[in-house]
């Protein structure tokens, strides 16, 4: 190296602006934040966020934002790997494209040639969708599926939008799943019974080795704890049960500290389920990312979804199951089962 | 390995003795240059887009370029402003109104190139007598190199390195090749300081030991598909850190890798599986 400078510009150094929103009042305020950035006017994200043979993994060491306009659809059917909880009409909505965190096993490295994130900025327009939507039938929605919400929350106040939107249209029940430690916005938006908060919670062992820049697991349980004491739902989510050598250890040490920052009896609810992954997906993740072990790991193929074989999936998932039922209601633990 | 573009000579000519790069003996329909080691090629493409496109398609089919260990730079004159070295970050065939992108991943703040000598640049099919967008630069082969680069090159393995040498011409033969070679000369330190900071921009990726890979295949009579759920766990043992040698060595060793058929075989597969878990 010729100095000590990094071989990376940091993150957000680049923000390409759609010429759409340029003059919409979040772009402006997230550009005050970003004053020494380069903006880059473009006509359209997908010329950006769309190009072929980009490198999702070199762009995490220095992402790029995207600020754009989603005149598509917005709001898509849950995917059959992720946990519906019992509701009928589950959905996820697309406001954010991309997070910044770096799970090595994140699925959106499958889903997207891009690792840039992209912003919509124009969130009401997911409001207007979302509401002729909900003019059909009551919806569950997932609103932070393809990022982590919380993390950017600074950024883009999404978050109390959409608690403020839900709070607002009672036939709405949304999830905001998230691994981040902030606490701030507990203190800034009321609680509803229909806006749950859901935390992953991995062992440390697994946080510290695949869950790159994502806070800490004493971290997420404050976090946790706090929004429950602050009267919002929660739901941990054990969700993905990642393999490693020392899994029953790992796992078992997390229950631990699980119990000694929450009280388990209060939850929402609690969901488990080992990692899985669309089989077009991980032909990307493993072409692109040869020296991790989750990507590589010798999955089985089970109906164009690769899993843990049968029987390490019931092993683990088994073992997990009967130490949440020492802390949880067992009608309060929803487990996934991909192969139904 | 880094490969050049320059539409000029007199662009390049810098740069060529500087690196000492030697004309390409054969028959090329570019003139072509090396350094001794290969450690750089580069061609003269000509002027206009078409040219561009052209002569980059030649040098990547030509020499094969490998995305996660070369990169491709079109450096050269254009009109502008100001006068300085710009690095690209947008790039508008003005002709068909398209854009481009290359990645902007690394930090060359310490190559004098800071953020803010970034600009966005119009492939023009002339010489232009003066500036449309002052903001902007303009030249003649980018968006030519680009799209052809892109059928086989990453974004973030393409840099666009610009001087500003005039303000719009009426005639380009206004900028003599002398002018162009002392402007080339002017910003050869901040390029050959960009080549030494890309070299660190090797992205070697892991390899598995494919000569194991195929004797072992053969040895357990395996069919394609186990083939590939062996190299599936060659792969596996790789990223974790796991000895695939010495897990044969030892199965070797107690005689297991003596097998006869394909069902035998999928059973040592299974126990090599076994072993990685
Ligand atoms: S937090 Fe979720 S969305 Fe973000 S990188 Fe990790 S898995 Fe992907």
């Amino acid at each position: 190296m010729q100095s000590g400078k990094s071989l990376f510009n940091y993150p957000f150094s680049h923000i390409y602006v759609e010429d759409s929103v340029r003059d919409m009042e979040l772009t402006r305020s997230i550009l005050a934040r970003f004053s020494k950035s380069v903006v880059i006017p473009i006509n359209h994200y997908k010329d950006v966020f769309n190009r072929s043979r980009q490198s999702f993994g070199l762009q995490k060491s220095s992402q790029a934002l995207i600020l754009a306009k989603n005149t598509g659809e917005s709001i898509f059917p849950g995917a059959p790997v992720c946990q519906d909880f019992g509701y009928d009409h589950f959905y996820y909505a697309s406001s954010i494209r991309n997070c910044i965190f770096d799970c090595e096993y994140c699925f959106l490295k499958g889903m997207y040639g891009s690792g840039n994130i992209v912003v919509f900025v124009n969130l009401e327009d997911t409001f207007a969708e979302l509401e002729a939507l909900l003019a059909k039938h009551p919806v569950y929605l997932c609103v932070s599926y393809d990022t982590d919400l919380i993390a950017l929350e600074s950024l883009t106040g999404f978050t109390a939008r959409w608690a403020e939107f839900t709070k607002n249209h009672e036939d709405l029940t949304i999830e905001i799943r998230t691994k981040s430690f902030r606490k701030d916005i507990y203190d800034r938006i009321e609680p509803c019974d229909r806006v749950i908060f859901a935390y992953t919670i991995s062992p440390d062992e697994i946080i510290e080795k695949h869950e790159k820049r994502t806070a800490a697991l004493t971290e997420r349980l404050e976090a946790a704890a706090y929004a429950m004491k602050k009267g919002f739902p929660v739901r941990l989510c054990f969700d993905p049960v990642i393999y490693c050598e020392n899994w029953k250890d790992s796992y078992l040490s997390m229950f631990d500290q699980v119990q000694k920052h929450i009280d388990t009896h209060q939850l929402k609810d609690v969901s488990i389920g080992s990692f899985r992954i669309p089989a077009d997906y991980i032909k990307k993740l493993r072409k692109d990312f040869p020296d991790s072990p989750i990507c590589q790991f010798p999955y089985e193929n089970r109906n164009g979804v690769f899993q843990y074989s049968a029987a390490l999936q019931a092993e683990m998932e088994d073992t997990l199951v009967t130490k949440l039922q020492s802390l949880v209601p067992k009608e309060k633990i929803y487990r996934i089962d991909v192969d139904e | 390995m880094f490969y050049f573009v320059c539409a000029l000579y007199a662009e390049a000519k810098p740069l060529i003795s500087a690196l000492s790069l030697r004309k390409d003996a054969f028959s090329c329909p570019y003139d072509t240059y090396f350094s001794e080691d290969s450690s750089v090629v580069l061609t003269i493409s000509g002027m206009g887009p078409i040219a561009g496109a052209a002569a980059s398609s030649y040098l990547l089919t030509r020499f094969g370029f490998r995305s996660e260990k070369d990169f491709l730079i079109n450096f050269g004159s254009c009109a502008g402003k100001d006068p300085g070295l710009y690095l690209i970050n947008k790039i508008t065939d003005n002709a068909s109104g398209r854009t481009f992108y290359p990645d902007m991943l690394y930090d060359l703040s310490d190559c004098g190139l800071p953020s803010s000598s970034e600009k966005a640049l119009v492939t023009v099919p002339r010489v232009v007598s003066s500036l449309e967008d002052p903001e902007s630069l303009y030249e003649m082969e980018a968006s030519g190199i680009f799209q052809a680069a892109s059928h086989v090159l990453p974004p973030h393995r393409m840099l666009f390195l610009k001087y500003v040498s005039d303000a719009g011409v009426e005639n380009a033969k206004a900028v003599t090749a002398e002018y162009l070679s002392s402007c080339s000369e002017k910003y050869l330190p901040a390029v050959l300081s960009v080549l030494k900071k890309l070299e660190e921009a090797c992205e070697e990726k892991p390899s598995i030991d494919e000569e194991l890979l195929l004797s072992t295949s053969y040895a357990l009579h395996l069919s394609e598909t186990l083939r590939f759920e062996l190299r599936q766990l060659f792969m596996y043992a790789n990223a974790s850190g796991k000895n695939m040698e010495k897990i044969l060595n030892d199965l070797d060793a107690d005689g297991k890798l003596d097998v006869s058929s394909k069902r035998e075989g999928k059973v040592v597969l299974d126990a090599i599986r076994q072993k990685l878990i």
